[in-house]
């Protein structure tokens, strides 16, 4: 059976801290939610209150409108995945992925049958007699993975499961999860600090900070309508150019020390006179010769002049870092990289639509 | 109530199991201390510093208290003197076989002193081997009474003998932490060899060698056997093990003890102070590359000849025993002029060595089971969960480390006298408990140690899939810990056989006496004593090595981990 799961205004203290901090998130039966934040942000100790090894100060966690905050770990039925894979090396891997139906008191035909087909989907049959410590950082995960999964539980909890694989295999086991996913259809939570792979995988994502939760939505929300300047820095990286709020209408005018910023979107609840962020994605802002655009062409695209500073050529694309009026450091990525679109010390003009400026109440940065 | 066990991460059973626990220690080892204290400070007029006066003022005792100040500084004194060369060259210096060196070193430690002193005897008497090669060799025209004023020395020479290896550990540990960018620094700014190791090395290394010459330094300070065996009565240890009998009468050998554990607990604060108070080797940490070079050949025959010559000096007093074991006669001559292994045989028809061989079987099972019960619980508690008084748990656990063997057993002749645990009546109970007490830091250090190896994750895992807590101790943990605890089983089993202190003032009768009292009691008779008594001490030597060879087959190379302050 797989569960929703519900945390009901949950509170966490470690320590001296709330690494948990009045966090309240429903997760539907069967969705592939990600908690992703920086490090220290309580996102694992959220995914360790739904495991239960830690019981909430305050609030409930619902598994299914089912109360289960005081629910000992080993009577849950979660199957976790860990950051370390917490392989035991005393047992060889078929003896791991075992465990849990030994603990349920599975039936020994029955048990081999399943220990066998989950160590099928992760593709490590043939391993099934090796100890852990004869397996690579990649057999280890999956093995992992099949113990996890072999007890088919009401959720699936990973814990930064991809973050000890290189770069490559992470990418790798991305779409094997996915795929993985898809195919056992339970609710899986998945903890990350990788904005990447939280985009490329989640069906929904919770951003948490300082124990708090931040934004929900679907990547496609979260990338396009940020919330806040925090989950538009965090998220894909953004320009965020400083400014003051002066009119609003169809289109928010911003005045910002390097000129006029037009917006089509903003944040509910700024006012006229506040000081706000207008965010822009490096990949919204095109570099055009300063000279060809005198002429602006038209009300809805915004244009700031700007100098090179410098450029790094990545194969695929270029990334330029700018100089605006006042100084301020902004990132633009070229995907054409045939011709080069300006020389380091070139004076440019930026252009970009208000369709892609999001107006954001100003807030601390940093974790 | 609940809530309060949840905050401290308890159940109902965690909590009455932590409860017992600290029932235990105040049972066994704070109401001892105390009960020591008050009767050294309280007479039944109240407080008074009357004995503690005595004690200080009297030339009889001033002397006594001198005697032992001396015997700790003479044996650090000598203790450094070996330990020191070696370190320096098993440490900076990489050669051929260096590692059975670093075993051959560590083999004295291993070997009790008090056995040795039969040998030692044997060869220092009047007439014995080394006196009769003197005079054969006409170095001496008279024979030296070594064991009359000589006494002192000859204690000092065995304890020394035996407790450089301790010595050696810190400072080799010490030495092995000095960052060599450090003493690069001082070579680069234009430090000869000599200057460099006085200016900079030695000094870096000053906080552990304190921590292994404070050790050493309690150690003979407190050490029984050795003196009982060379009748060199005339020290702390000796008085308080003759005092023991006359209490009622006599209340000073409460005021010696006191004088003891405020001296052992000075040195300790002492050795925190020194230890906590000089981090500047957390200065300058870059990297630690290792300091050891390749030695020259010549480099490499002068570590040999060195290790070699000290671990030869440091066997004899066992080859001593050995011979005495196998001789039937042994008068007149450098070594004996005729062999056996009667004595051997006779272990085993003999009353008193056959009984004693069993009763120290017995006591030291017992409390091997209840260290590894106690150390395993406690170790969990220490590592796993946040209980309440941790901190006051973990020192509870680490003092008997500071906490000689002679006070403990003292504290429970007195304290528990007229009890139905007075050990007058039946010393059973309490010889285990002081056996178990006293070698329970070994058990909870190696239980931790293990606990900390082993990630908690990997227990998670197992009770994410639906082990309960009890399960997951006992298939995860447990099977992962296993070594580490046959490792402090053994160590605590076989230095429970060996145990000298408490068994020499805690056995009344001789139906109860375990195998070093009854060593004693054989010396001490005529005809064929002495030779049973080194053929059971041969025994013991062969126990306790074999056992350390297979503790250190589990421990690896943090064995010397255990024996550091």
């Amino acid at each position: 059976m797989t569960v929703s799961v519900k945390f009901d205004s949950v509170t966490k203290i470690l320590g001296q801290s709330r690494a948990v901090d009045n966090l309240t998130l429903e997760i539907a039966a069967g969705e592939l939610f990600f908690l992703l934040g920086p490090s220290g942000c309580g996102k694992t100790t959220a995914l360790r209150t739904v495991a239960g090894f830690y019981s909430p100060d305050e609030g409930r966690i619902l598994f299914n409108a089912q109360d289960e905050s005081r629910v000992p770990p080993h009577k849950r039925n979660t199957g976790m995945v860990f950051q370390n894979y917490a392989l035991w090396p005393h047992m060889d891997v078929q003896s791991n992925v075992a465990y849990g139906l030994k603990m349920r008191r599975v039936p020994s035909a029955d048990k081999e049958k399943r220990v066998k087909r989950a160590l099928e989907i992760v593709h490590m049959l043939a391993y099934a007699e090796r100890m852990p410590n004869q397996l690579s950082g990649g057999q280890q995960q999956r093995v992992a993975l099949a113990r996890a999964l072999v007890i088919e539980p009401d959720v699936v909890l990973l814990d930064e499961p991809l973050s000890n694989l290189d770069a490559k295999l992470r990418i790798e086991m991305r779409t094997q999860i996915k795929d993985i996913h898809q195919k056992i259809g339970r609710t899986m939570i998945y903890v990350t600090h990788d904005q990447a792979e939280a985009l490329s995988m989640a069906d929904r994502i919770a951003v948490m900070r300082r124990g708090r939760l931040v934004q929900v939505g679907t990547p496609y929300e979260l990338y396009t309508r940020p919330e806040s300047a925090f989950v538009a820095q965090f998220i894909g990286g953004t320009n965020l150019i400083n400014g003051t709020l002066e009119e609003i209408g169809d289109l928010l005018t911003v005045k910002t020390q390097a000129g006029v910023v037009r917006a089509k979107n903003g944040v509910k609840g700024i006012k006229r006179g506040d000081t706000v962020f207008c965010s822009v994605r490096p990949e919204s802002l095109v570099i055009r010769p300063a000279a060809e655009s005198s002429a602006i062409p038209s009300r809805t695209t915004n244009q700031l002049l700007a100098e090179v500073k410098s450029i790094m050529y990545l194969g695929d694309n270029e990334q330029y870092s700018l100089h605006l009026a006042d100084s301020v450091m902004m990132h633009a990525v070229e995907y054409n990289v045939s011709a080069r679109k300006a020389q380091v010390g070139e004076r440019v003009a930026l252009q970009f639509d208000a369709q892609a400026v999001v107006v954001l109440p100003q807030e601390e940065l940093g974790d | 109530m609940t809530s309060w066990l949840r905050r401290h991460d308890l159940n109902a059973a965690n909590a009455a199991v932590l409860l017992s626990l600290w029932l235990f220690f105040i049972v066994f080892l704070l109401y001892p201390l105390g009960h020591v204290f008050s009767h050294a400070f309280f007479t039944s007029e109240g407080f008074s510093l009357v004995f503690m006066k005595l004690l200080f003022s009297s030339p009889n005792y001033t002397i006594i208290l001198a005697n032992s100040v001396n015997l700790g500084l003479a044996v650090t004194f000598f203790t450094s003197l070996l330990a020191l060369p070696l370190a320096l060259l098993l440490v900076r210096y990489n050669f051929w076989g260096k590692g059975f060196l670093n075993g051959l070193i560590l083999i004295p430690m291993v070997l009790p002193p008090f056995v040795g002193a039969i040998g030692m005897r044997q060869l220092l008497a009047r007439f014995g081997s080394i006196n009769l090669l003197l005079l054969e060799m006409g170095v001496i025209s008279q024979p030296i009474d070594w064991l009359g004023g000589g006494r002192f020395w000859g204690v000092v020479i065995l304890e020394s003998l035996h407790l450089y290896p301790i010595m050696y550990l810190n400072l080799a540990a010490a030495l092995a932490n000095v960052d060599p960018s450090l003493e690069e620094a001082a070579k680069n700014m234009g430090a000869n060899r000599f200057k460099l190791f006085t200016t900079v090395t030695f000094p870096l290394m000053l906080p552990g060698y304190f921590a292994g010459a404070i050790i050493v330094f309690i150690w003979a300070f407190t050490d029984l056997g050795t003196p009982l065996v060379f009748e060199y009565r005339e020290v702390v240890a000796v008085q308080i093990f003759n005092m023991v009998t006359d209490l009622h009468q006599n209340p000073m050998g409460y005021a010696f003890v006191v004088a003891v554990i405020a001296l052992t607990l000075f040195f300790f604060y002492l050795s925190k102070r020194i230890l906590g108070g000089g981090s500047y080797e957390m200065l300058g940490r870059g990297h630690v590359a290792s300091a050891a070079r390749p030695a020259s050949p010549s480099m490499t025959i002068v570590a040999y000849a060195v290790v070699l010559m000290i671990s030869a000096l440091a066997l004899i007093p066992h080859l001593g025993v050995l011979l005495t074991s196998v001789t039937s006669r042994w008068f007149l001559s450098v070594l004996p002029s005729e062999y056996t292994v009667q004595f051997y045989v006779s272990i085993f028809s003999h009353d008193l060595a056959l009984l004693s061989i069993k009763n120290s079987l017995l006591l030291s099972s017992l409390s091997t089971v209840i260290d590894v019960l106690l150390g395993v619980t406690i170790a969990y508690l220490l590592a796993r969960k946040r209980v309440p008084g941790r901190g006051l748990l973990d020192a509870l656990a680490m003092l008997p480390l500071a906490l000689p063997g002679l006070v403990l057993a003292f504290g429970y002749v007195a304290a528990f006298s007229a009890t139905p645990l007075d050990a007058r009546a039946n010393p059973v109970p309490l010889l285990v408990i002081a056996y178990a007490v006293r070698r329970l830091p070994y058990m909870v250090r190696a239980a931790y140690a293990g606990f900390q190896q082993t990630s908690v994750v990997l227990e998670e895992a197992a009770i994410n899939l639906g082990a309960s807590p009890m399960k997951t101790l006992y298939q995860i943990t447990m099977p992962l810990i296993f070594a580490n605890l046959v490792a402090g089983a053994v160590l605590a089993f076989s230095f429970a056989m060996l145990e000298v202190s408490d068994s020499l003032i805690l056995a009344s009768k001789e139906q109860y006496y375990p195998i070093t009292k009854a060593i004693y009691a054989l010396l001490g008779r005529i005809a064929d004593g002495p030779y049973i008594a080194s053929a059971m001490g041969m025994l013991g030597l062969l126990l306790l090595a074999g056992s350390l060879f297979i503790a250190g087959r589990f421990f690896g190379r943090r064995m010397g981990e255990l024996f550091r302050a």
